[in-house]
């Protein structure tokens, strides 16, 4: 920040995607603009920036939470996953069953997606067709790929629980 | 959502696709998807520009206003601002720009036309900077008596929405009129001798907005050649580079535009808005300026024009159309942008694929103190669609025929005209087939339970009337391809059909074949993204490089090895010689030899428009959908739940299945945004009630119906490679004819405007309860 | 210019309160006041972050009596709690309305209940269970019943240099039933257009909670007990009893259809929470 005395400093500490990152935020900067500009994390994307699109969708703390409705001071402390943690050893099964869905259109809401979706797998590992749309129904698609999401979803359930292969 | 009967699971079975030599059908993975799954895709707000200086918008609390006074003294006063932009530091008069009129300026000049429009900008070390500062920026205005409804603009003597000054010539330029069109065949005073019912019914479609997920924005760098850099994600940059050439006086290689994939566009990311003003800005300001902007400010900068329809319809006993009558005023907004063509390709299908004997359309393009309109996906097709689709069930209901009798009667086989006069539209397809698919997947004509109704409807949309796209494809010595191709990638998965042309034309595995685009200063021209019509033009001029490269390859085989060119053929993928066939990288590689190189082949698609023709030239396709919707209606609360929805899109060939799927689910659910959900709505200050994502909404998981069927008829005969048209609106033409049917059979009451949100369904029963009930006290009054 | 604290006791968060003038906020789940922020509707000159607050109710606690939540309750964590859910099942169908998972992974039932929002979620619900609150303040703690809490849009009895510490919700009688039914304008997330919440007793006793039709959530009975025999008679008490109800139009519906649809709700969620009243449980 050189914004030259706009705005006090506040010094956060967080684990993003295990490693331990420090910076030095305004106490109004957001996790998501913490994570896009001062982190260069821009896997995150913003859109409504009021919790309303879930493209910025993160784990705080194995929790998904929408980054842009979190102040980057209270993860002071905390751990944060990305889309980019998500993916560090290439892609997950997840992902690769959004590409085989045809789940993957213009492409901006699926980082968000994808963290809602794993993040619905891990607390419920045969989740159904409607418990996929209400755990979704906060992460908007403009290109419409909701029935592609679910299709993706639910083989990659399919795949974790050796259904198939 | 049921898995989709009418596709069978193998179809879209992914084993083995990409691996394979190419399939021209098969549902290939999207190229560039990995990198949008783990976020490392880079749209325009991810990309990094060290030491750019960052731009906030001012813009006023109403929709017309004159500028009094701008007062930046609180702003500058902010560390790290660097300047302010108002229209006093831009050339004067303010230079104007668009697609077909130049009346947008490049920042609001002496006054505010719509809500939203910028009247000053702030520059600034940093975006807190230049956002705090912006919210200080003190402007003096004076509220004019601002038009925001069709009525208003078109009252006598109503608030010009521009000073005719800037009309100059234009006879219509003392009205808020922009333009009209007149589409008339047969004597419609003759064919009323010939009916025996008439429907006449006024029709409203709301002003809907984009709301791409990604809002975009542009970032202008000087170059040190006294060039500009341009990186602004738009379906047509070539465009972009003209504007920004022709507003700042530049030659055409001086501004290389860089797209990056838009994250979503819809037609809304078509033309410039305010890339030329980040032009002029980084040019004072000699260094990089960035403006990436809030999903709020995509709401001041495009959306689909909303539509007034009065419309008149006649019928024989038997059900056949005899006239068709309709006057469509499209709600334009404060700047023409393209949608004088909107409204006038829009109103040229008006009369819908229909065999009519005799019609009158009339259409305006009505500007109002709103948000220039721009192109959204059906480009003026839905709202007329939605007129026409309903007067064909209110006949339909007089005559006791059912939706897909009726339209069976007055559907266009092959050949026939749909437009007539000089200007003759033909179907260009077995639209039947659709139809009837449609209705089939419904289970039209199953018995349905309570509260239960459903609706079929057609439309159609016109494809690109004339244009040009031009590629490149490299075909490298091992084997490997590069295809340039100018097409943007929004989301349709362009770069994904052209890798399956080159890999079904050169042979080259899908996964060996790269696509360069979004760079005006490495890729040819291409006039635009739009009309879905890339995988005719920008396909067709792949396909003809790839051919361009296999001529060279046989000319050089046969200069390398001395086999005379006679003896020679080349195919699809392979090089025939007189003792056998060769793979053609293996040809190529022979060829190249040990200098190696490589094999430039050239393709240009071009369809000359005709001058005569008032949409400028024929369509080079018509985009064909049938979607049937059965809904179940809460007749207490008016909430309205799709238990399935059937969209059928006459396709030609399928070049990726799965990508046919997308598109068409995905315009789908997008029609029942504006058919159920969405509008824009104004206060009496033209300013957007529900601006942003808490109050305007658009459908999420939970809003797709609970079956939702997508199918394709494919009769391989598009203009396109492999008889392909394009694809990507269809499914969104006649949802709102297909609900509305649905609900007015599940309810007995039929709604003519949009949205068919709960409250305007439950004031509908509401209404038609009274009516009942006074027409039974009349008939029980003695 | 906003700073951020995060004290770890309740007396330095009222400390912290009261030395802003009325010009902090406080701080838990966050999802109205980083909109609020990010608008600039809301400027406070300190956010204070209650979430390491040592001393603070835990997030849950169940007794003999009923539960007592704490500030830092999510909406996910209430509507997974198993008491909650046997006890309290028109709370959580409202609190599993409240936005989206990620909204309630972070939104916290204190915040959600007591910033003043006449179209809260959940405060029917909570009024229908008789909820009562507890206010701090530096002078001490007090309990106000939650009906009497609202004093109007985004005013309440909590002042700016205090803390709603905690919810107490009364157990339920036996043989109690409720249920929670909302309206929205889309199927997906969204914001309230009319809620009602209702509680029927074994006795047929109904009480009743209503969000959005007013410029403060209602709490009403019914005179007569409910009897599932005679709907039409239900229909003629509530059309009578509503109204008290006195909606205006916004951008999300008009004052007509509030008036309409807020009829149509109790009765459906009356004869819901009717039929819970044998099972006590929510259904499947």
């Amino acid at each position: 920040m050189s914004a030259g005395g706009l705005h006090d400093l506040q010094t956060v500490a967080l684990t993003v995607n295990g490693s331990e990152r420090t910076v030095a935020v305004p106490a109004h900067r957001t996790l998501l603009d913490a994570l896009r500009d001062e982190m260069g994390l821009t896997g995150s994307k913003t859109c409504c920036a009021e919790g309303e699109c879930g493209a910025c969708t993160v784990l705080l703390d194995g929790r998904a939470v929408n980054a842009c409705l979190v102040l980057c001071a209270e993860a002071d402390g905390h751990e944060v996953t990305t889309v980019e943690g998500l993916s560090e050893r290439g892609l997950t099964d997840l992902q690769e069953e959004f590409l085989n869905a045809g789940a993957v259109q213009c492409g901006f809401c699926i980082p968000g997606q994808v963290v809602s979706a794993e993040y619905l797998l891990r607390g419920n590992p045969s989740p159904s067709e409607e418990q996929i749309r209400e755990a979704l129904s906060g992460n908007l698609c403009r290109c419409a790929g909701y029935q592609r999401i679910v299709r993706a979803v639910q083989a990659t359930a399919a795949r974790r629980r050796g259904d198939r292969g | 959502m049921a898995e989709a009967p009418a596709r069978p699971a193998d179809e879209l079975d992914l084993q083995a696709a990409n691996g394979s030599p190419a399939r021209i059908g098969r549902p290939v993975l999207r190229y560039g998807g990995a990198d949008r799954t783990t976020g490392a895709q880079r749209f325009v707000a991810d990309l990094s520009f060290p030491g750019a200086s960052q731009v906030a918008l001012v813009t006023i609390p109403v929709g017309c206003a004159e500028i009094v006074g701008v007062d930046s003294s609180q702003a500058r006063r902010v560390p790290g601002v660097l300047d302010v932009v108002t229209a006093a530091e831009l050339p004067s008069p303010m230079p104007r720009f668009g697609p077909s009129h130049q009346d947008r300026p490049v920042l609001a000049a002496g006054g505010v036309n719509f809500h939203g429009e910028p009247v000053a900008a702030v520059v600034a070390e940093t975006t807190d900077a230049a956002q705090a500062a912006a919210r200080l920026m003190r402007v003096d205005f004076r509220e004019l008596p601002g038009v925001y409804t069709l009525d208003a603009a078109l009252a006598p003597g109503a608030h010009l929405v521009h000073d005719p000054s800037i009309r100059p010539g234009d006879p219509r330029a003392e009205r808020n009129v922009l333009e009209d069109a007149l589409y008339t065949w047969g004597d419609v005073a003759e064919a009323q001798a010939h009916t025996d019912v008439v429907v006449e019914h006024d029709y409203t479609f709301p002003m809907v907005t984009h709301f791409p997920i990604e809002p975009g924005g542009t970032v202008v760098v000087p170059t040190e050649q006294g060039g500009l850099d341009v990186y602004s994600p738009v379906q047509h940059p070539y465009l972009l580079q003209r504007t920004i050439a022709s507003v700042i006086g530049l030659p055409l290689n001086q501004v290389r535009v860089f797209a990056p994939d838009p994250g979503g566009a819809f037609g809304g990311k078509q033309n410039p808005k305010l890339e030329p003003l980040m032009a002029f800005i980084a040019l004072r300001m000699r260094r990089a300026c960035r403006l990436v902007l809030s999903l709020e400010e995509t709401f001041h900068a495009m959306r689909r024009a909303g539509c007034r329809i009065r419309a008149r319809t006649g019928f024989t006993r038997d059900g056949e159309l005899t006239f068709h009558e309709v006057h469509a005023d499209y709600q334009i907004g404060a700047y023409a942008d393209v949608a004088p063509r909107v409204m006038a390709k829009g109103s040229y299908v008006a009369a819908g694929p229909y065999r009519i004997p005799a019609v009158r359309i009339a259409a305006r393009a009505v500007m109002t103190n709103t948000t220039p309109s721009t192109a959204f996906r059906g480009f003026g097709s839905p709202q007329v669609a939605w007129a026409t689709e309903s007067q064909l069930d209110a006949g339909a209901r007089l005559l006791g025929l059912d939706g897909l009798e009726i339209r069976r009667r007055n559907l266009v086989a092959r050949g026939e005209a749909f437009v007539r006069g000089a200007s003759a539209a033909r179907a260009d397809g077995e639209w039947r087939e659709s139809l009837e698919k449609a209705a089939e997947l419904v289970g039209w004509g199953e018995p349905l339970a309570p509260n239960r109704g459903r609706g079929i409807a057609v439309g159609i949309k016109p494809g690109a009337t004339s244009g040009l796209s031009q590629s490149l494809v490299r075909l490298l010595c091992d084997g490997s391809a590069i295809v340039y191709a100018g097409t943007s990638d929004m989301g349709q998965g362009a770069r994904t059909l052209w890798q399956q042309i080159v890999a079904e034309e050169l042979g080259t595995p899908i996964d060996r074949v790269s696509v360069i685009s979004g760079d005006t200063g490495t890729v040819p021209f291409d006039l635009q993204t739009s009309a879905s019509r890339s995988t005719v033009f920008m396909g067709s001029a792949v396909l003809e490089a790839c051919r361009d490269v296999r001529r060279r390859v046989l000319e050089l085989y046969a200069e390398t090895t001395g086999v005379p060119a006679e003896e020679l053929d080349e195919a699809p993928g392979a090089l025939i010689t007189p003792d056998g066939r060769l793979s053609l990288p293996e040809a190529a590689r022979e060829a190249l030899g040990t200098l190696r190189g490589e094999f430039i082949g050239q393709g240009t698609r071009r369809l000359r428009g005709k001058g005569d023709h008032p949409l400028g030239g024929d369509a080079a396709f018509y985009e064909f959908n049938a979607t049937a919707i059965e809904v179940e209606v809460d007749r207490e609360t008016g909430e309205l739940l799709l238990t399935k929805h059937v969209s059928v899109s006459d396709v030609g060939t399928e070049l990726n299945a799965l990508q046919v799927v997308s598109q068409d689910e995905g315009a789908a659910i997008m029609g029942l945004g504006h058919s159920q959900m969405e509008q824009l709505l104004l206060d009496e200050h033209g300013r957007i009630r529900n601006l942003g994502a808490l109050d305007y909404r658009i459908p999420t998981f939970n809003d797709v119906p609970l079956e939702l069927v997508t199918a394709a008829v494919e009769n391989h005969d598009g203009p396109g490679p492999y008889g392909s048209k394009g694809i990507s609106e269809g499914a969104l033409l006649c949802t709102a004819g297909a609900l509305g049917a649905a609900v007015a059979q599940a309810t007995g009451v039929v709604i003519r405007d949009l949205p068919l949100t709960p409250e305007r369904v439950w004031a509908a029963l509401r209404d038609a309860e009274a009516r009942s009930r006074a027409d039974a006290e009349l008939r029980s009054a003695p | 210019m906003t700073r951020y604290y995060r004290p770890s006791s309740t007396a330095d968060a009222l400390s912290a309160l009261a030395a802003e003038g009325g010009g902090a906020r406080a701080l838990v789940g966050g999802t109205d006041l980083l909109v609020g922020l990010r608008h600039h509707t809301i400027e406070p000159t300190l956010v204070v972050d209650l979430k390491a607050i040592a001393d603070l109710p835990e997030p849950i606690a169940v007794g003999d009596g009923g539960i007592r939540v704490g500030p830092t309750l999510t909406m996910g964590e209430l509507a997974a709690h198993p008491v909650v859910r046997r006890r309290y099942p028109a709370l959580v169908e409202a609190a599993l309305t409240v936005g989206s998972v990620a909204i309630r992974n972070r939104a916290s039932l204190v915040g959600n209940a007591c910033n003043g929002s006449p179209a809260a979620d959940t405060v029917p619900a909570l009024l229908v269970h008789d909820a009562s609150i507890a206010i701090a303040s530096r002078a001490g703690e007090r309990t106000v019943p939650l009906h009497d809490f609202f004093l109007g849009p985004r005013r309440t009895l909590c002042g700016p240099d205090e803390l709603v510490t905690r919810i107490d919700l009364p157990r339920p009688p036996d043989g109690f039933g409720s249920a929670f039914r909302r309206l929205t304008r889309r199927r997906g997330v969204d914001l309230a257009t009319v809620s009602v919440a209702a509680g029927v007793d074994r006795d047929g006793r109904v009480v009743l909670g209503l969000g959005a039709v007013g410029p403060r959530p209602l709490r009403t009975e019914l005179d007569a007990p409910f009897d599932a025999a005679d709907v039409p008679g239900l229909v003629r008490a509530l059309d009578e009893r509503l109204e008290i109800a006195t909606p205006i139009s916004d951008i999300r519906g008009s004052r007509e259809y509030r008036h309409a649809m807020v009829r149509v709700l109790a009765r459906r969620a009356i004869l819901a929470a009717a039929d819970r009243r044998t099972s006590g449980e929510m259904a499947a």
